[in-house]
């Protein structure tokens, strides 16, 4: 199976977000990411570093993970920035 | 206080400010329109890709100053200007950013694959920019100074290939390589037109194909970024 790329894994975790109605604790979050803890914990700091994703604490006081405006940016634009360094060779 | 000469329009600067400006714009619309991907992605290569792109704006500005300066001082040889060493200086800010605007594409081509090196790497080409500008400002021999572009050109070329080979097995085959050399190639001739005194007709061809390649990449940047 392919390695996937540090973009690619950062869109993963997005999109894993995005498809769970936007809210999704981190441990199913995790489980779904398909990666080991250290490499996750290492790319949730990352994705919150850049104001992707943001945690909010929810009615029960569950906190959950959820997409910013920057992160939706970042999904869209996912595709064009891939065939961008591709063209590129980059 | 006077104007500058009429000469300076007859011996060509006029065109060749013109073409700089289009070079300059065309940089830095290559860089503008790449800054959101780059903040989205951090991705290193289009770091070093668009700010590749900023330094050749820098030293094409510095390129067409070299010119004025030629036609102002009516020499055609930028070394030949003993005005408080500026003709020295105003080279060397141009032969340090050129060189390091061909290091930091070959860069953004291979900094992936250098992972983990990538400073020792950025430092060896940041000094031996510095190392070339010095040798070019202080032999002042047409000879030393067309080896070391060659020097810059085989380092650029080689870097192209390398990266290119790895790229080879991609379902897409983009054919960009061929343009890097282009850009290449004919930045070399514009560094070796500085010193070396070309026909006026010589000078033209090299500006119109730098154009034309200039033109070509920020075509396809402007298509692939969606900034068209």
């Amino acid at each position: 199976m392919k390695k996937r790329g540090r973009l690619e894994i950062i869109k993963d975790i997005l999109k894993i977000i995005q498809e769970n109605r936007n809210s999704i604790r981190q441990t199913p979050l995790l489980r779904k990411a398909n990666m080991s803890s250290s490499k996750f914990k290492e790319y949730f700091r990352e994705l919150l570093e850049k104001g992707f994703v943001k945690e909010t604490k929810g009615n029960s006081g569950e906190k959950t993970v959820t997409l910013t405006q920057k992160g939706f940016d970042f999904l869209e634009r996912y595709k064009t920035i891939v065939s961008f360094i591709d063209e590129f060779e980059l | 206080m006077a104007g500058p000469p009429i000469h300076l329009l007859l011996q060509g600067v006029g065109f060749e400010l013109i073409y700089s400006f289009v070079i300059i714009m065309c940089s830095l619309m290559i860089y503008y329109s790449t800054k959101e991907m780059y903040e989205l992605s951090s991705d290193k290569g289009i770091k070093y890709f668009r700010q590749s792109f900023l330094l050749f704006a820098i030293a094409y500005f510095f390129k067409s100053f070299i010119k004025v300066l030629l036609a102002y001082f009516g020499t055609s040889r930028i070394l030949d200007i003993n005005l408080k060493y500026m003709g020295s200086i105003t080279l060397f800010i141009f032969m340090f950013f050129g060189s390091l605007a061909v290091f930091y594409l070959v860069y953004s081509l291979m900094c992936k694959k250098w992972n983990g090196k990538s400073k020792i790497i950025l430092g060896v080409f940041y000094l031996l920019s510095v190392l070339i500008s010095f040798i070019i400002i202080n032999t002042r021999e047409v000879g030393v100074f067309i080896g070391t572009s060659l020097f810059i050109l085989a380092i650029a070329i080689f870097g192209i290939y390398i990266t290119h080979k790895q790229n080879k097995d991609k379902k897409k085959k983009s054919k960009i390589h061929l343009i890097y050399t282009l850009l290449f190639i004919f930045w070399i001739l514009n560094i070796i037109e500085v010193l070396v005194n070309f026909t006026y007709l010589y000078q033209i061809l090299i500006s119109l194909a730098s154009l034309g390649v200039f033109l070509a990449i920020l075509y396809k940047v402007l298509k692939k970024s969606g900034s068209n």
